[in-house]
């Protein structure tokens, strides 16, 4: 049964590789864990510093509005950002700020209402060389903490783009997240490769509603995901852990 | 007539863990000069309270590696170089304690001002020196807790929009002025930590207000938090005066004293070379002119004891000049200091230390020897 789990965990990172990466797929080996491993080196290597990037900046996180404010924030984003982003696997640098401090210096691709956190569109590391200095990184060392199930709705952007064509029908899913051993931080990154790879492939959409259940560990479930954060074990380094996932509609 | 401007002058205080070296009395007899003679033209508040700064890290962790690497020691007699060994030995470590080892010595310092006795042994020695040398005392010894809590400074820097509080997420405390464009800077660790620039703002966010103009002294290596400082307590009715000093190179080297090497140059051994020579005023005198206006604001200068040796001699010359010289009285005193004011309420101590020794400077006045310098 183990093994099962865990070939399942190694299709799903492959399959981000895949999306990320198509053009790249013909000549890597995605069938084992350390065949993705050596993929991952490779990929990190041949990284030339030009891919695209964001920088979320973090005044306070509390997850159920960090989470549709990560979504709004991708939806908004044109086509061509999007996939530069998706290209470059979503990474996004989180910093400690208070983005409303910044915006005469800065420009942001969208600030939440209450100034919570805030995103630049997708660009070239370089280019938020600035902010970067400025800021520092979001430390976030509180390990997570479960709490009872709350239910978030996706709004409706004023325009959104990603996706491409029209606005489907609203669904419902369950978002897990592994609290155990996991930190603000890390969880912060977890949830938003997972949530804007998510709205990027038109997963999550305006009018979505998505139940947040942080659970210690997602071991056990991974039959009903959808799309899973799949990376490295907290204690065994050579595995991989479901961090977060997306059911099937409910 | 104007009222009194009111100025506050408040430097960093010398961590009470080693011996006082060059770099040290560098800053002292610059604020002691400036506290003095800017005390004839305004109100002076000289806040120098080693109680803000003892619930800093190098303070706690020091503390909590004598007790856990000494013991039970009696440090009655023990010199400041005993001590600073210790000290060195403490910094030397690479695993520095935790927020929870440290939590008795910070508790203990806000709740009844406890100091440990190896940095109540320093200050009692530093009390020594000062008097010897002549320094105003702006209570080493004295209880004098900061006009704010941790979490009250916190709060308040909130509220001001000029702070950040992450510790709700394991995140730290961050000073923010990033709105100036000045970069985010992190004041309490995740950990509950608070670092120098917490502890000053801890008494800064009240006193800065109740002063026309606040003037901080200091390492030009701390530079870029003092630009925070300048920006955060700068003010339409406070303005902010920021006056750099470069350290003492020994033998060159610029080297900060958790590292020791001051084996030649504290306190005693500096006296022990002029002591013969001269007496008390003229030592007092040619400290000043040596460390003031002959090493000047910059940095370059090694300390040399030949030259302070000098520096004595001259101070000698300047004394006998003075018992000569007509002495002035108090309006004539404060005149004379006035032209080292400038665009600003306090008195520039490199400018009027160095005045004593232009050619240009008719008279010497023995008032002003007696009130600023001796």
């Amino acid at each position: 049964m183990p093994a099962g789990a865990a070939d399942r965990l190694i299709a799903a990172a492959a399959g981000r590789i895949r999306a990320a990466r198509p053009d790249l797929v013909a000549d890597l080996d995605l069938s084992s864990m350390a065949a993705l491993e050596a993929a991952r080196a490779r990929i990190r290597d041949d990284d030339e510093g030009d891919e695209a990037v964001v920088v979320a900046v973090i005044r306070a996180p509390d997850l159920p509005r960090w989470i549709v404010e990560t979504c709004v924030f991708a939806l908004s984003l044109p086509a061509d950002r999007a996939d530069a982003w998706r290209r470059g696997f979503t990474r996004t640098l989180h910093l400690a700020g208070q983005p409303r401090h910044l915006g005469e210096r800065f420009r942001f691709a969208h600030v939440a209402g209450d100034g919570s956190a805030g995103w630049t569109a997708p660009a070239p590391a370089s280019d938020v060389l600035g902010l970067r200095r400025l800021l520092k990184t979001f430390a976030g060392e509180r390990e997570l903490r479960p709490h009872a199930p709350v239910t978030v709705r996706v709004p409706y952007p004023a325009q959104y783009h990603a996706g491409g064509g029209p606005a489907r029908p609203p669904v419902h899913r369950d978002l897990y997240y592994a609290t155990a051993r996991v930190s603000v931080a890390e969880g912060l990154v977890h949830l938003n490769h997972l949530l804007a790879e998510a709205v990027l492939d038109g997963l999550v959409g305006p009018g979505d509603r998505l139940t947040l259940r942080p659970v210690p560990r997602l071991t056990g479930l991974e039959r009903t995901f959808t799309a899973v954060r799949a990376e490295t074990d907290v204690h065994r380094p050579h595995t991989l852990q479901a961090y977060a996932a997306l059911t099937e509609e409910l | 007539m104007a009222a009194v401007p009111k100025v506050l002058l408040a430097p960093i205080t010398v961590t009470p863990s080693k011996p006082l070296t060059p770099s040290h009395l560098k800053g002292l007899f610059w604020a002691d000069v400036l506290h003095r003679a800017t005390g004839h033209l305004a109100e002076v508040t000289y806040r120098y309270s080693h109680t803000t700064y003892h619930r800093t890290e190098q303070v706690l962790g020091f503390w909590e590696f004598l007790d856990r690497t000494e013991g039970d020691t009696d440090y009655h007699d023990a010199t400041e170089t005993e001590i600073g060994e210790l000290y060195v030995r403490y910094r030397a470590q690479e695993d520095r304690p935790g927020a929870a080892a440290l939590r008795p010595y910070a508790e203990a310092v806000e709740e009844s001002g406890w100091v440990h006795p190896a940095s109540e042994r320093v200050l009692r020695l530093w009390s020594g020196h000062y008097e010897r040398l002549g320094l105003y005392d702006p209570g080493l010894r004295e209880h004098q807790p900061p006009g704010l809590g941790l979490e009250e400074m916190i709060d308040r820097l909130v509220a001001a929009g000029c702070g950040l509080d992450q510790r709700r997420w394991g995140g730290s405390v961050h000073l923010d002025l990033t709105r100036w464009g000045l970069p985010l800077r992190q004041i309490v660790t995740p950990d509950g930590r608070p670092n120098y620039l917490a502890c000053a703002l801890r008494e800064l966010l009240v006193l800065a207000p109740r002063h026309d103009e606040v003037v901080f002294l200091y390492d030009r290596e701390l530079a870029p938090d003092y630009r925070l400082l300048e920006r955060l307590l700068g003010s339409a009715d406070t303005v902010v005066r920021c006056v750099p000093i470069g350290r003492v190179p020994i033998g060159g080297r610029i080297v900060s004293a958790r590292h020791g090497g001051w084996q030649d140059h504290t306190v005693d051994r500096l006296l022990a070379a002029v002591d013969d020579e001269h007496d008390v005023p003229a030592i007092r005198l040619g400290l000043r002119l040596y460390f003031i206006a002959m090493l000047g604001p910059g940095d370059q200068q090694s300390f040399r004891h030949d030259l302070l040796a000098k520096s004595c001699a001259r101070a000698e010359r300047l004394l006998d000049r003075a018992a000569r010289d007509p002495k002035a009285d108090s309006a004539e005193l404060r005149a004379d200091l006035s032209r080292y004011q400038h665009s600003h309420r306090y008195v520039d101590p490199y400018r009027l230390t160095s005045s004593l020794l232009a050619r240009s400077r008719r008279t010497i006045d023995a008032g002003l020897l007696s009130e600023v310098f001796l």
